[in-house]
This record gives C-alpha cells, structure tokens and sequence, in this order.
C-alpha cells in the first residue's frame, strides 16, 4: 500500500524529481495529496492520493433516521449544501413515491440555483487565486456573502443549510425575501462583467489556460466526467435537462458547452452557468406557485422495502444518491455519486505533460471539494 | 570643512547612517502600505489596527518576527542556508550608496555648504547598481538549495533563470539611456536630462517599458512572482526560513523593488527634476523641494508594482522565458539600434 | 479584428482593463466589518446557541430521538403536584443535557419539540462559542441552559451533573 504511493522507487542518477503535493498545500483546495514526479518544470505522472478528511459519512448515514442525515449531506461538499440536500431528499421522495407541492419544487430549484451561485463564485475565486490572480478572491466573495445572507434569512444556516426535508420545505420564506433575491440578481450581471473584465480578455489569463489540461469528449466520457469539466469537451449533457426534476422541465435555461475542452472553455463554460443560473432564478421569482411547501408525510419515515438512484445536477457535477432501505426508519445502505471525486480521477490524465504551474490550474478547473471525495 | 577627517569620515559616515536607517525604515513601510493598498484595491480595510490609522503596523511585524524562535530545519546546509539571508540583504542595501536623492543641499542653511544627500557618485554608477543588485541572486539560489526543499530548489532555480534572462534586455534598456545622457553617472544622468530639457522616456518609451517590465521581473513581483508563487511552491525559495531570516528576504525583496523605481526615476523620469524643468512658466513647482520630486516619483512607481499585484494573474514559467528571449531581447536591440541611429543622424554622439 | 487585436497586444488595452477595474473597485465602499466593535446582526431564523424553558418542556423527548448525533440527554420523573386544588401528576426534569461541542446546529430538534412556544430553540442569534476549555465548557445543563447569558468565561465552567463524574459525561477529567 505504502509502496503504491510513490511512482519512482529509486532512480539514484535520475535528473527525476518526486514531489508530494500535499496533503497540506495552498493549492490542493484542502487535503489532496498529489504525488507529482517532475523532469525541472515539466510533469511526467502524477497521482492523487486522497482519504486525508475521510469521516465514514456513508455508515453514518446506516445510523440515522432518514431526516437526521440531511444535515450530514450538507457536509459532503460544504460548498453546495443546498444540491446535497436536494439529490438526497429527492431520493427518499422517490423511494416513497411521495410528490412534493409545486411550491416547495420551485423553492427547492431556487435553493439549488442559488448554491449553484455560490458554487461557482468560490470556482472561480480560488481557480483565480491559484493562478495568481488575488484580487477576484474578494470581488467575488462580497457576493457570495449576500447569497449566504438569503440562506441565513431562509433557512437559519449559512453554509450548512438543512434546508430540505422529506416531503417538501420545512418553511415557507421569510417576508421580503424575494424581494431582496430580485435586488441580488439584478445586480450580479454587472458584478459578473467586472470579473470577466479582469480575467476573460486578460491575456496572462488566457496564456495560463487556453490549452491547458485539455480532455476531448470521447475522453471526458469514458472518465465518468459530469457537469462544467464533461460541458467544456463539447458534451451537452446536463441533469436538469435530461431528466427534470422538482420544476426544471418548466424553466427555460441553456446549457453551455465549450468546444476546445480547455481549462479556458471550462472557465467560460462556468461564466455562462451563472449567467443562466440567473436566468432561472428570474423566472421562478416571476412565476412562484402558491399554496403548502410540505405533502403529507408521516412524522416518523418508514419508506419501503426497495433501492432507488436520483441524481441531480449539483455545481460541480452530476450528484447522485444511491438508496437501499430495508423498511426501518434508517436506510440500510447509502451510497453517494460523488461528483468531484468522479471527476478527480481524470487529472493525471489532463496533468501529463504539462508544468507545475498547470497542475494548479487544472486542480481549479476541476473545481473540487475534499469534503465529498473522501466522504 | 578642510579638515579631511570631517570631509571623508565624519560626514560620509553621518550620511551612511541616515540613508541606511531611512531605506531600512522605508522598506519595512512599503510593506505596510502595500498591505494597506492591496486591502483598498480589494475593497477591504488593511491593517488599521496598530497605532493611528495602523503605522505602527510593521513595528509589530518586526518584534514580532524579533521574537520567533529561530529555527534551522534539520539536514539542511548549515552555513549555506544561514549565509543566504545576509547575502540577499547585503547587496540590497549597498546599491543605495550611489543612487541620488536629491541635488547638493545645505537643508534650509542650516550647514555652512551645500553637501549631497547621496553617500557617493561614481563615474560608473550604472555599472555598479546593475552588478551589484545582481548579487543578490546568490542569496536566493543559495538559499532555496540549502533549505533541502523541493519546493524552495524550484523557486530557487526559477528565480535564477529568470534573473538571468531580465538582466539582459534590462541592461540594453539602460544602454539605451546611456547614449542619450553619454554618462554612466547617475548624477550626470540627471543633469544631461535638465540640459535636454526633457525627461528621457519621452524618446525612451519603449526602452522605459522594457526596463520597468524587466523591474518587476527582477524583483520577483507579480505577475513574475514565480520563485515565491505560493499557490504551485508553497513559499518558493524561502519556505523552510522564519524569523528574522524570513524578514531579511522580506525586506531585500522591498529594497529591491524601492532601487527598481529609483532607478527608473533617475534614468527616465529625470531624477530630482521637477516635470518639465525647461518651462518656465511651470517655475512654481520650485517650492517643492527636489528631495520630495524624487520621492514621489518613486512612490508613483511603487504604487504600480502594488496595483499590479492586485490585478495580474502569474504568468508560467515558459511563458516567462519567452518573454524575455523572445520578445524583451529583440525588441531592446532594435529599440537600441533606433536610438542610437537617431542621435548620430541629429549629431549627438558625444 | 485583425486591427483591433494588434491594437490591444500593442498598447495592451486587456491589461489596462483590468488596471482600470481594479482602480474602479479601490475607490468604492469597502466591505470590512470591523468585528468587535462592529458586529453583523444574523437573520430572525439564524441558528445560534439554545434557549431552554423548563416550565414550557413536557418531557417528550421528542428532541432526543430528533438529534441525528444524540446529544440531548433527558430524565424525568413523574411527581404529584396539587394544581389549583387538584392532584395531577405532572412531568419533572432531572437532567435536560445538551453536549453543545459537537452540536451541528441543524435545527431538528426545534422543529420536533411540539410545545407552543417552543420548549427548546436555536434563534437567540448567539453565535460566539468560543471557550478556553474543551472538556466541560460548552456541556449545558438545563440550569445552565436557562441562566447562560452569552459569554463562556473559563471560569464559569459547569460542574458535572447531580451523581455524574466528568468521564460519564466525556470529559478527560481529572487524570489521563
């Protein structure tokens, strides 16, 4: 096992050189250890360890009744806890057979959108950081905060927001909170133009990522990749469209796809995300149903003997939930399609052959989160 | 004062001290307003906190760093990785010797003659500034491989390409200031640019640019920060240093880039000249005492180097080489050739 | 195309954008929140620190079997009391414990107490936690639940409850 680790043994007149990157470095985004074995600059394998912020989330989840685990999801990737809480509800709901009012849908697919937002501000803050670019990092977090403000507002969390339950909404929104979301979204397109005005014509920027880490589609296929890396390779495939769920049959939304699968086509692929992550939001502010947030669900969840699969399109990738319930008030077994992880498993492949300096930027453009790849 | 003990020991040595403290105190500033003007440019406060307005900031800094423990990593070069710090700061500091600050001054008639506030000029000021800076080079390599480090070997080693590949289109930058002002003193420098009755980047923009550009890259700043770039080498060449080590570095790389605008300001925008020193009309500006027309066009420069921090992504490390091969050299030649064609066809060539 | 793009590779106009934008953005508001001085009031619904009535409590349980992490101690027993003249027995707390160190704050057991007002809530919009001591500081008893008033000095840490020794409730106490 030991062994493993290392990609060189012992090449004593080698001008090699094996560096571990990680598990405590300022661009692995948290605990990821990436073995690298260099020649000077240039990277000739690399090989990512991970399993550093392991916490056994899954037999968790064995221990708990089925409410009790939303608020461990929120934790997978802490940065999308709104998608977590959806793909694992939408699970259970599914499992049950129960429909959710249209109310508690279209809040649930705001949520999500938000986080979506949120998501991708903290992408592109620490993609920009990484590749030297400091000051985005706060343009874009001031923004972030007023997302978080809403969920603060919504569900009392800002980060973690069990925000979800089975069956629907736990709360209805708070007064003047759409309103306050309008404000948000009608001021983000600008703030948007602001950061692409810093980095999308830039060209360091674009000497830093055209070309970088590419991936061609059959490739990003056969990876198991989902979500921006899967879109940037020129694949249209998106959760929401494929197979709706909550209320995203009834929205109008592009999805964008690059051509060059480029670290560069991933960035604007993501930029545009946003964009139409707005434009959904608009519409459900424009059209928000009425009536209950939550169906009729017993106080204590018995679903029925059975194994179900619901993904949704999480920020960072397709995010599924993989269920089995044995008929008791916790499931039997749950496993987590963990999107970041999936799509994680593809950077020796992109890293090859490029720089140091590259190896950062694609750990960014993956944009991944080590919360839910050890899990 | 024909006593030659107060002419070339007591006086020499009072000016020492003043300059030295003043860069010193100068460079450990730099890093408080640049904390202070990145936070601005990032819509944030900075450090406020220390003292009015947070002033006293980077006297914190430095008890502070006073007062770590002084660590030495286990299995690195002991008298290597102890000499770099001192190697790095030595030549930093020592430049500042013959960079001119302002023309002979008798500070208000309070000294009985005028005396320079510059500790020396030598006829090969220019020859000096650039050799001696590049010590400095040492320092860090040295540095970076003794500290046993893969991390710190690579910034190490960045860092030595890269000051080797600027050093070459820079001082073709400089070559081409020098045939205008026909000197290597810095002080006749300044005086051929108030005779020429311009400042030398208006015919040396691109020579300006070049050289600036070349600055930065020197000095390791962003968006050429690669030895130190924290996100791919953690701290670059200065990982495994703490301390005052740590701070020696810190202050050298702040001395270096205090001597980059310096050298700008003498070489093209006309020292302690007043802008446009042949109008007369402009002859109101004279209140401003020479001194402080050095130092704000020096601050002007330094602004630049904080601004661009907050706004550029790094550059790769090949795509920085071939800047400089590629692009610096050509184009610093041909800019050379330019000049130098011009100045005959005008009948200059002194 | 071809012009312009010579033009901005030329006087690097991409640069001078994002100079331009920077400079735009060091000129507006900044957006510290300068903390102790200044604090950010969080929403009505934010999830902070417990507030606890043990006349409103009916001894349920209910939030015991909600907290997914089971750190909601209760006993209780039942006592007669005389109510307006009647006998009746009513419900008394013993030990209403909250192990606040490794609460997640998710709110569920708020929302299973079925008390009106409710018995136990979280939006007291307290959110400064911070203890010197890990052991005892941030374990709540009900009288400590009820009398906390917003800052944990070390010296106010709680003794263990009535018949309990720090390592029944988790403590390292007093010896390794």
């Amino acid at each position: 096992m030991s062994q493993d680790l290392y990609l060189l043994s012992s090449l004593p007149d080698s001008e090699e050189m094996e560096v571990s990157f990680g598990p405590q470095h300022p661009a692995t985004h948290g605990v990821l250890r990436v073995m690298v074995r260099l020649d000077g600059e240039r990277i000739l394998d690399a090989k990512p360890i991970i399993g550093y912020l392991h916490r056994g989330t899954e037999k968790l989840f064995e221990t708990m009744h089925f409410n009790g685990c939303i608020p461990h999801t929120d934790r997978l990737d802490y940065t999308t806890a709104a998608a977590n809480n959806q793909a694992f509800v939408g699970a259970v709901e599914r499992l049950m057979g129960v429909t959710i009012p249209p109310r508690a849908a279209w809040i649930r697919m705001m949520l999500a959108e938000m986080q979506r937002l949120a998501s991708h501000i903290i992408w592109l803050a620490t993609h920009a950081l990484d590749i030297g670019a400091m000051s985005p990092f706060f343009y874009t977090f001031q923004e972030r905060e007023s997302i978080l403000d809403l969920f603060e507002e919504y569900c009392g969390a800002r980060l973690t927001l069990n925000a979800m339950r089975v069956g629907g909404q736990p709360f209805d929104l708070p007064e003047g909170w759409l309103g306050r979301l309008r404000a948000f979204v009608d001021q983000l397109p600008a703030r948007i133009a602001e950061w692409e005005r810093l980095l999308t014509g830039n060209r360091i920027w674009k000497q830093r990522t055209v070309g970088v880490g590419v991936i061609s589609a059959a490739d990003a296929i056969n990876w198991g990749l989902t979500g921006p890396p899967l879109r940037g390779s020129g694949v249209r495939w998106d959760v929401r469209k494929a197979l709706p769920y909550d209320g995203y049959d009834e929205v109008e939304f592009e999805v964008p796809i690059g051509q060059n699968g480029d670290t560069y086509d991933r960035y604007l692929v993501r930029m545009e995300e946003m964009r139409q992550s707005l434009r959904i939001l608009r519409q459900c502010l424009d059209r928000l149903p009425d009536g209950p947030v939550m169906a009729k669900v017993p106080k204590v969840l018995k679903p029925p003997k059975g194994e179900v699969y619901h993904s949704v399109e999480g920020p960072k990738g397709e995010l599924g939930f993989y269920l089995v319930s044995d008929g008791s008030t916790q499931p039997y077994r749950l496993h987590v399609r963990p999107s970041s992880f999936i799509n994680l498993q593809s950077l020796p492949e992109l890293v090859r052959g490029g720089l140091v300096a590259d190896l950062v930027a694609i750990i960014g453009t993956l944009d991944i989160v080590l919360g839910e790849i050890d899990r | 004062m024909t006593n030659p003990w107060v002419a070339f020991v007591l006086v020499p040595m009072i000016k020492i001290v003043v300059i030295l403290g003043t860069v010193v105190l100068a460079t450990a500033y730099m890093s408080f307003f640049e904390r202070r003007l990145v936070g601005f440019l990032q819509i944030r406060l900075g450090p406020n906190r220390v003292g009015w307005f947070g002033v006293l900031q980077p006297i914190a800094d430095a008890l502070k760093l006073f007062a770590k423990e002084d660590i030495v990593p286990s299995r690195v070069e002991k008298i290597v990785y102890l000499s770099g710090p001192v190697l790095i700061i030595v030549p930093s500091l020592v430049v500042f010797s013959v960079i001119p600050f302002g023309p002979p001054t008798t500070l208000f008639g309070l000294l009985p003659e005028p005396i320079a506030p510059f500790v020396t000029d030598i006829n090969i000021s220019v020859l000096f500034v650039m050799g001696v800076s590049s010590f400095g080079i040492y320092g860090i390599i040295l540095g970076g491989w003794a500290s046993n480090n893969k991390f710190s070997l690579m910034g190490g080693l960045r860092s030595a390409a890269q000051l080797i590949s600027y050093e070459v289109p820079m001082g073709f930058a400089v070559v081409a200031v020098l045939l205008m002002a026909g000197s290597l003193s810095l002080v006749d420098i300044i005086e051929a640019q108030r005779q020429a009755h311009v400042w030398f980047v208006f015919p040396g923009i691109v020579a300006f640019f070049i050289y600036f550009v070349c600055g930065i890259a020197e000095t390791n700043r962003n968006p050429f920060d690669l030895p130190e770039a924290e996100a791919e080498l953690v701290g670059g060449f200065h990982t495994e240093y703490s301390g005052m080590k740590f701070a020696f570095y810190f202050l050298a790389e702040y001395a270096n880039m205090i001597l980059i605008s310096s050298m700008a300001t003498v070489l093209f925008f006309g020292g302690w000249l007043r802008p446009f020193p042949s109008w007369g009309w402009l002859s109101f500006l004279d209140v401003v005492p020479p001194f402080l027309w050095f130092v704000a066009k020096v601050a002007g420069f330094l602004y630049c180097y904080i601004w661009f921090r907050g706004t550029f992504p790094r550059v790769r490390f090949d795509q920085l080489m071939a800047l400089g091969w590629k692009v610096f050299i050509p184009v610093s030649l041909a800019n050379l050739m330019v000049i130098g064609a011009v100045i005959v066809l005008l009948g200059g060539g002194r | 195309m071809s012009v312009r793009k010579l033009l901005t590779d030329v006087l690097h106009l991409d640069l001078l954008a994002g100079l331009w934008q920077t400079a735009r953005f060091s000129m507006s508001r900044k957006a510290t929140v300068e903390y102790p001085e200044k604090r950010l009031e969080p929403a009505p619904r934010f999830r902070g620190m417990f507030g606890f009535s043990e006349e409103r409590c009916t001894t349920c349980r209910a939030c015991e079997r909600a907290c997914p992490i089971k750190i909601i101690h209760i006993e209780s027993h039942l006592e007669d009391v005389e109510v307006d003249g009647k006998k009746r027995r009513k419900p008394v707390l013993d030990r209403y414990d909250i192990d606040v160190k490794r609460c997640m704050f998710c709110g569920l057991c708020e929302e299973a107490c079925p008390t009106k007002p409710k018995a136990v809530w979280l939006t007291t919009k307290t959110y400064e936690l911070a203890t010197y001591e890990r052991d005892m500081a941030l374990y709540f008893t009900k009288e400590r639940l009820q009398s906390w008033e917003g800052v944990v000095a070390y010296e106010g840490v709680v003794p263990p409850a009535a018949g309990q020794t720090p390592e029944d409730l988790g403590g390292k106490g007093g010896k390794e």
